[in-house]
This record gives C-alpha cells, sequence and structure tokens, in this order.
C-alpha cells in the first residue's frame, strides 16, 4: 500500500528535540514496510541504549505512520543490531555535530 | 519490544526542589567565602567545616539526590520501590544541613540533632535505592557501581553521625580516626563511585559515544573500592601504610577512569562544544590539576597544597560536572512534562533553546575564573586573590541560579 520511501517521508516528520534532526536524517529508521491491509511494520533503532526519550520517540513514529490514509496500525519495533553510528546519519547532521 | 525505562520516571515536582535548594546552596557557599581569611585557611577550622558540608550537603548531594530520582529508573529499567519517598528526603536533608552548619559555626549542641537528620534523610535514601536496585533480576556493571556506592554512604554517614555525636560531646571518641574514614568513604566511595557508575552513561548519551569497552570501568571501581576500605581500616587501626597504599590505589583508579573518558571523548560522534561539553571538560581537567597539586600535598606535606587540592576537587570537578549536567536534565525533564504531549499539534521547542545561551556561558566564565583565583589564593595565601576569585564565583552562581529558574520556567 505505501513504499518504503513513502513511510520513511512521514516519520521524517519526527524530531530527536535533543539533537534537533528528524529520525530518518539521523538514520535511526532501519526498514518499513506495510503490508495490503494497512498494517506498518517500522524497524528503528535509538542513538543509545539509555535514552530516557525512548517512549516517546517510539510513540512519535507510531502517530506519524498512523496519520496515513488507510493505515490500519503500526508496530515500531527497535533493534540493537546493527549498532547505529554517525556514518548512518546523513551529512547535515554529520556537520551539525561536527563529526 | 524494549522496555520502556520512562513509564518509571517520577514528576517533576518531586524533582525541581532538590535542584532549586542545590542551587541556592551552591550560591550561599560561594557567599561565604568573603568570611575566610587566605592566611589562616586550615581544615580544622570550623568555618571550613561548616563550609564544607554547606556545599557538599547542600548543593553536592541534594543534587545528586534529585539526579538519582530521575535517573535510577532510567538505568535500572524497573520503577522506584517508592518514589513517594523522596517527598520526605529533601526537606530532611536541608533541615539537617542548615542545623549541622549552624552547629559547626554557632551552638556544637546542634550538631547531634543536624546529624541525625541528615542520616534519617541518607537512610532513607539508601534504603529506598537498595529496595529498587532488589527489583532488577540481573546486575551490570553500572547498577553494581550504585549498590557499592550506597553501601559506602551508609557507613560514610554512620561514621559522619558518630563525629558529629563526638564533636558535640555526647560521646567521646577519636575525631581524628573517624574523619579519615568518613571523608574517604562519602567522597571517594559514594560520590566518586557514583559519578563513575552514571558518568559512563550520561556522557555518551549526550555525546552520543559507542563501541568502548567498560573494562577500565570495571577496573577503576575495583580499585577505588579497595582503597575505601583500605583507608577506612587504616584509620581505624592505625596502619599507615593501609592508607598509602589506599591513597595511591584512589589516584590509579581515577586515572583510569579518565582514561575511559577520554576514549569516550575522543570517539564521539557529538563534537559541538556547548555548555554542557565545555563545563565537563573544565571538571575533568580540575580534577587532574587536583591529583597533581595532592602529590605534592605528599611530597612537602604543606596544608595549602592539600586545601588547594580539595578546592579544584570540590568548586572545579564537581560543581562543573553538576551544573554541566543540569544544563541537560532539568530541560528535558520540564520538555518532557510541558512539551512532549504537544507534539505533532504544534511547534516545539528543542532541548537546546531551553538553555539560556548567554547566561550560561556568562556562569561558565565567571566560576571557571573563581575557581583559578581561589587556588591561586590558597596556593600563595593572598586575600586579594581570594576575594577576587569569591566576586567572580558569586556572580556565576548567581546567574546559575537565574538560569535554573529559567530553564524550570521556560516558556516557549
Amino acid at each position: 500500500m505505501y513504499t518504503k520511501d513513502e513511510l520513511f517521508q512521514a516519520i521524517s516528520t519526527v524530531i530527536d528535540p535533543e539533537v534537533g534532526f528528524n529520525l530518518v536524517e539521523m538514520g535511526l529508521i532501519y526498514d518499513a514496510s506495510c503490508d495490503e491491509e494497512g498494517n506498518v511494520k517500522v524497524v528503528m533503532t535509538l542513538s543509545t541504549k539509555a535514552c530516557p526519550m525512548h517512549q516517546m520517540i517510539l510513540q512519535w513514529v507510531k502517530e506519524a505512520v498512523e496519520k496515513l490514509p488507510n493505515v490500519k496500525s503500526a508496530d515500531v519495533e527497535v533493534v540493537w543490531e546493527p549498532q547505529w553510528n554517525i556514518s548512518m546519519a546523513d551529512e547535515n547532521v554529520k556537520k551539525a555535530l561536527g563529526a | 519490544m524494549v522496555k520502556i525505562s520512562q513509564d518509571f520516571a517520577p514528576p517533576f515536582k518531586l524533582i525541581a526542589p532538590f535542584f532549586l535548594i542545590g542551587s541556592l546552596f551552591y550560591f550561599f557557599a560561594s557567599v561565604y567565602l568573603f568570611s575566610f581569611d587566605a592566611a589562616n585557611l586550615s581544615f580544622v577550622n570550623p568555618d571550613m567545616i561548616a563550609f564544607t558540608h554547606l556545599f557538599l550537603l547542600g548543593f553536592v548531594m541534594m543534587v545528586i539526590f534529585g539526579a538519582m530520582a530521575q535517573l535510577v529508573p532510567v538505568v535500572l529499567e524497573v520503577g522506584h520501590f517508592g518514589v513517594e519517598l523522596f517527598y520526605a528526603i529533601w526537606p530532611l536533608l536541608l533541615t539537617g544541613t542548615l542545623l549541622m552548619v549552624l552547629g559547626f559555626l554557632y551552638f556544637p549542641a546542634l550538631l547531634p540533632y543536624g546529624g541525625v537528620t541528615v542520616l534519617i534523610s541518607m537512610l532513607i535514601f539508601v534504603g529506598e535505592i537498595f529496595l529498587t536496585i532488589f527489583k532488577v533480576k540481573k546486575l551490570t556493571l553500572v547498577m553494581s557501581s550504585l549498590l557499592i556506592s550506597n553501601t559506602f554512604l551508609f557507613f560514610g554517614i554512620i561514621f559522619g553521625l558518630l563525629m558529629a555525636l563526638s564533636y558535640a560531646g555526647t560521646i567521646s571518641l577519636d575525631i581524628a580516626s573517624l574523619l579519615k574514614a568518613h571523608v574517604y568513604a562519602v567522597l571517594g566511595g559514594y560520590i566518586a563511585i557514583t559519578i563513575m557508575g552514571l558518568s559512563i552513561v550520561l556522557v555518551p548519551m549526550f555525546t552520543l559515544s559507542h563501541s568502548f569497552s567498560l573494562k577500565p570501568l570495571k577496573i577503576s571501581l575495583i580499585m577505588m573500592s579497595a582503597a575505601v576500605v583500605s583507608v577506612v581500616i587504616s584509620s581505624f587501626f592505625k596502619i599507615d601504610i593501609l592508607a598509602y597504599i589506599g591513597y595511591a590505589l584512589a589516584a590509579v583508579s581515577m586515572v583510569v577512569y579518565f582514561y575511559l573518558i577520554y576514549i569516550i571523548y575522543s570517539t564521539r560522534p557529538r563534537k559541538e562544544n556547548d555548555i554542557y561539553a565545555v563545563s565537563l571538560m573544565f571538571s575533568y581537567i580540575s580534577m587532574l590539576v587536583s591529583i597533581v597539586i595532592v602529590v605534592f600535598y605528599f611530597l612537602t606535606q604543606k596544608e595549602e597544597f592539600l586545601l588547594a587540592s580539595m578546592w579544584l576537587l570540590f568548586f572545579g570537578f564537581f560543581a562543573f560536572l553538576i551544573t554541566g549536567h543540569i544544563y541537560k536534565i532539568i530541560p528535558f525533564l520540564v520538555w518532557f512534562e510541558k512539551f512532549s504531549p504537544l507534539v505533532g499539534k504544534q511547534k516545539v521547542p528543542m532541548l537546546a533553546d531551553m538553555v539560556p545561551y548567554k547566561s550560561s556561558q556568562a556562569q561558565f566564565v565567571f566560576c571557571a575564573v573563581g575557581v583559578v583565583l581561589i587556588t591561586i589564593a590558597i596556593l600563595t595565601k593572598g586575600d586579594a586573590f581570594l576575594h577576587a576569585g569569591a566576586s567572580f564565583l558569586f556572580i556565576g552562581t548567581l546567574a546559575f541560579i537565574r538560569n535554573v529558574f529559567y530553564m524550570i520556567n521556560f516558556k516557549a
């Protein structure tokens, strides 16, 4: 129903308030898919395991996807492999963080 | 789905008093500096003992307890055993600190009351943390550090209470032998080990560092624990060699810890030097200089070196480490409470927007200059440097209070 790019586009409205960039730019979203019935599955990671915003960020991703027309449900899975590193972020993020 | 730590976070109204009161004590400690005479600084002076407790109990302990209320659930991924207990901790710690300071300055009879009040406050804290840790099935290295540090705090406050009773004349004990045990159990055992454990969570979190080995932390924790036990035993059984072994172990432990911090910093993706980063850099440099100066003390036995080393440890290392973290912790807590429900509905500020840029820079510069000038004052016994440094710190700590209020009351 939705392509990976379309789902990434929706998730890119979610901004990490600590770093100031959206999750897609930061390279935190690993995969997103949608089946014919409108069930979305997002696979993502976080920049650190002890992130105190963990709950909120997952909720925002879920809400961003569920806002799309005809999406019935969204499941957000957090994985730690592969581990996130700055090379996964886009050039703007790297530049802003001084990496 | 991974367990979500924020479910267990305490409300901000519970934590805010710790930070507000702590900031006020930091300011009062800077005002207190004007009363000292650079030529007569000494550890046995009651004014100095009162000052030390005003700073350590009122500022350092108060802020650490508040931060722990927030961070323990994040680190342990379980809820507090009894988070409401924190509502009792800050009033007791505040009252106990004031009674102790007044006791040291004017009325020694107040000391047992102050000591017992602080003891109750800390026992509630230690008990709550222990019971929370016991909810965790498998201990990590960071959790173990909390367990070890709180065990040392338990013994440290017992030694402190015995000293307070003895100082007030209620019981008769050798204060000198208890002093070393008290200082080491609290400073090395509690504050240093807590900082080591938590900073390995916080510093990588804020700098986005990854993939570093925790082996240096393990070595550092073992060495610091052995150092504290060694000094405590030496002070009770008068075995000098154990004390020197303890000092050496503590110094090596700190060096190993700094090696790990250096690794984290040198591999950090986030290289922007915000107020958090520069505050931490100043704190770590202060600690290293403090270690160098204490070596001069052991070589010369001149008290001014020990005083300067302790000054840099307290107002250089502890204070800048704490203020740096406050610039991260308060915006997060306020943001979480005020702005997170508005995400997706309206434009919300970033955490960095909630830190007053110019005022925080001014606070850093004034406090840093104050710390350096007073270090010179202690080493040269120069009153002009002391009063100049106190003046800088007065303005810096005043700016800090202003910044704390600004962040707590931030409006978009």
